[in-house]
């Protein structure tokens, strides 16, 4: 390999699903300009360098590394430590990293709840033998080994330090480029930082104008059996949106779609619980005051984790669903 | 089976024995690169270095059939698009097609239209994607070349930067267009039941049209450069063709009532290694058809037909595992739906340099095109 003066960058995912992989090449034009400032060391999707790659490579010597993806296998645990072992700079990149993600929906079910599902449950699988995956399956005298799967899904920072956040499910090629650009000129914000406007998507939404000043929601419709105008607040129009508690950067893609929030940008800097921010503003807003009442437009709710904490359960107070585990044949991971 | 020329390097994992003149026992690809998704390849060999087993590992599971339960239906769409980023298109209207199903309700022709008028975007940019990106530079740049050079990156500075900005021009159109209806490109969210989320303007459409004009063209010129690169060189197409690289299972396809080619709606078609149809059904009817079996070293399940049973990993004309995609989906019908642009498309992998050839041959390394 050639060494050059460039700024070494790696791009690495975990429990994703290759969106924020596409988010990057979506740089379109601008990646020819990125190829030429940095030389880019580690990238399973685009690249064939290997994990012995990284491994031979100096601790620190990559300026940053770009992780999307939430924790959920050893493997995974191993890598980022790595990554940040051979990084100046950690940035998690995409929502699964910075809040758990969808893949973080797992965390309403327990371990060997989803083992058992997925391996012997599911109406599509046949499995008489009762044959779950394996730490290590014997191969004529050799084994052929798999990562524990970890009780839980958890978000980047819950597994390693990271200094930067790019969020979005997935991240906009202009908030990529402005992070990139802002990393390559030395100009980066305090150590912390998400790397988007600190308000909230309200703020940027070309539906603004329609958005009552006192919201309030008398129910909750479901958006195919509402002829939804296309210029109108959807809240104002009975639609759940995540705008009023989920930070904006994401240019209000979604509601140019026509279809409301569903909150991946996560909350502001101001926020702890995604969720919790998000009910509450539903919840002062809400127009009847009966128990009765309530217990009616909230039945326009019926997935309350699945629509405040879609994107953000690993990263929310209660993180996981927490029980007795029932049964011990599956692969055992040490507990986080 | 023989023993294939490994055409990507491949390296010793640690602790197995390399000393004196010993062959390596085991070789260990950690991580498989230039796909979506996570895997790792451990390759067993005999004391004549020849292939003795090998095992294609997915070392992750995130569980999505078990958290996608208890959820409003029409979530599902934009859930499950998080499969894969890659291609969240396929999964965001395999979801809104079944949304329909549940709610009884077909589409109104225009919401149809614009819902195959996305997909069809989707598969020519996402084809663009793995011929230029992920696949293509086995063969543009070369099996042989280093591994820092066999991308994106190699494969412009060797097809020439003019090139390299052509293509990376198109797919940001067509990804374009996928976003003016879909909302996001990565993860769109215009599929209702029985419709879509938005509709197309007017004055939006003579854009739409010169893209697709320019598609065409895009797709032909694509088609060009795989011939010159791959088909040109008699080591690749040796090496594509080579028994070693054959791989014969069943086949599954989407094909319409002429059993031709269709993208977003049809009966899945399955045909055996020599062709003759195995079985043809709804996608509603999956669960009559198709089983997954699960093995101890992989977290990933193995889909198989279920009538025949699972029968292990064995190919040939009885074997129970199918492949999909592009070269499974020509070999499930028995054409394309619309007139083959100039030069063909359909015989390239069959019969190399040729333009008619044995149906229903498996290559692995061209599978994808």
């Amino acid at each position: 390999m050639n060494p050059t003066s460039k700024p070494k960058v790696a791009f690495y995912w975990c429990a994703s699903c290759g969106g924020c992989e596409e988010a990057v090449v979506d740089l379109a034009e601008d990646i020819l300009n990125v190829v030429e400032a940095v030389e880019i060391v580690f990238w399973p999707v685009a690249m064939d360098f290997k994990k012995q790659d990284l491994e031979a490579m100096p601790d620190r010597a990559i300026a940053a590394a770009l992780v999307n993806g939430a924790i959920r296998t050893s493997e995974q645990e191993e890598m980022v430590r790595l990554l940040r072992r051979k990084s100046q700079c950690l940035i998690s990149y995409g929502a699964c990293a910075q809040l758990g993600g969808i893949p973080a929906l797992a965390n309403q079910f327990e371990r060997e709840e989803i083992l058992r599902y997925v391996y012997q449950e599911a109406p599509s699988v046949i499995n008489n033998s009762g044959t779950y995956p394996q730490p290590a399956t014997p191969h004529n005298g050799d084994t052929v080994t798999l990562p524990a799967f970890r009780n839980s899904v958890r978000a980047l920072d819950q597994v390693v330090e990271v200094d930067y956040y790019i969020p979005g499910c997935p991240p906009t090629p202009a908030l990529t480029k402005a992070a990139l650009d802002a990393l390559l000129a030395g100009r980066l914000p305090p150590r912390g930082t998400v790397l988007a406007p600190d308000v909230a998507l309200c703020e940027q939404c070309p539906r603004l104008e329609s958005k009552p000043k006192d919201l309030s929601l008398d129910a909750f419709q479901r958006p195919h059996r509402t002829a939804l105008d296309p210029e109108k607040c959807l809240l104002a129009q009975g639609i759940p949106c995540m705008g009023p508690a989920t930070r904006s950067g994401c240019e209000a893609l979604c509601i140019k779609g026509n279809m409301a929030c569903t909150g991946c940008f996560g909350p502001t800097s101001r926020v702890l619980d995604h969720g919790a921010k998000i009910l509450s503003c539903f919840a002062s807003a809400l127009a009847p005051k009966e128990p009765q009442g309530i217990d009616q437009a909230l039945a326009g709710l019926p997935d309350p984790v699945g629509t405040f904490y879609r994107y953000s359960l690993a990263r929310s107070l209660l993180r996981r669903k927490r029980g007795p585990s029932q049964t011990q044949h599956f692969i055992r991971g040490n507990p986080p | 089976m023989s023993v294939a020329t490994p055409i990507l390097p491949m390296r010793e994992a640690s602790g197995a024995s390399s000393a004196g003149l010993h062959r390596p026992r085991r070789v260990t690809i950690d991580p498989i690169t230039r796909l979506e998704g996570h895997g790792k390849i451990e390759i067993f060999l005999d004391e004549k270095g020849n292939v003795e087993r090998a095992f294609m590992q997915v070392p992750e599971l995130r569980g999505f059939e078990v958290f996608s339960r208890g959820r409003p239906a029409e979530d599902m769409p934009q859930i499950t698009s998080r499969i894969c980023g890659v291609c969240p298109t396929a999964h965001h209207l395999a979801s809104t097609k079944t949304l329909d199903d549940l709610y009884q309700v077909e589409p109104p022709p225009a919401a149809r239209k614009i819902r195959e008028l996305v997909y069809n975007t989707f598969m020519l940019e996402d084809h663009a994607l793995h011929f230029f990106v992920l696949g293509g530079p086995d063969f543009v740049v070369g099996p042989d070349a280093p591994p820092q050079q066999r991308n994106i990156v190699g494969l412009i500075q060797k097809v020439g930067l003019d090139a390299g900005r052509k293509v990376i021009g198109m797919r940001r159109r067509l990804r374009d267009l996928i976003a003016y209806f879909g909302g996001k490109v990565v993860h769109p969210v215009l599929g209702l039941p029985g419709g879509v989320s938005k509709a197309l303007s007017p004055q939006d459409l003579p854009g739409f049209q010169q893209l697709a004009q320019d598609s065409l063209e895009f797709a032909l010129w694509t088609l060009q450069v795989f011939k010159q690169a791959v088909l040109a060189n008699p080591e690749y197409v040796k090496l594509i063709t080579a028994e070693a690289y054959t791989h014969k299972t069943c086949y599954m396809g989407m094909v319409d009532e002429q059993d031709k080619v269709n993208f977003y709606d049809g009966k899945l078609r399955v045909v055996d290694a020599g062709g003759r149809e195995v079985c043809r059904f709804a996608a509603r009817q999956y669960l009559d058809h198709i089983a997954e079996h699960v093995e101890p070293w992989s977290y990933v399940k193995f889909p198989y037909l279920k009538d025949r049973g699972w029968k292990g990993f064995v190919e040939g004309v009885d074997t129970s595992i199918y492949s999909v995609a592009p070269l499974a989906r020509l070999n499930a019908a028995t054409g394309m739906a619309t007139p083959p642009g100039p030069g063909g498309l359909r015989g390239i992998l069959h019969d190399p340099g040729g333009e008619t050839g044995p149906p229903h041959t498996g290559q692995p390394l061209g599978a994808n095109y």
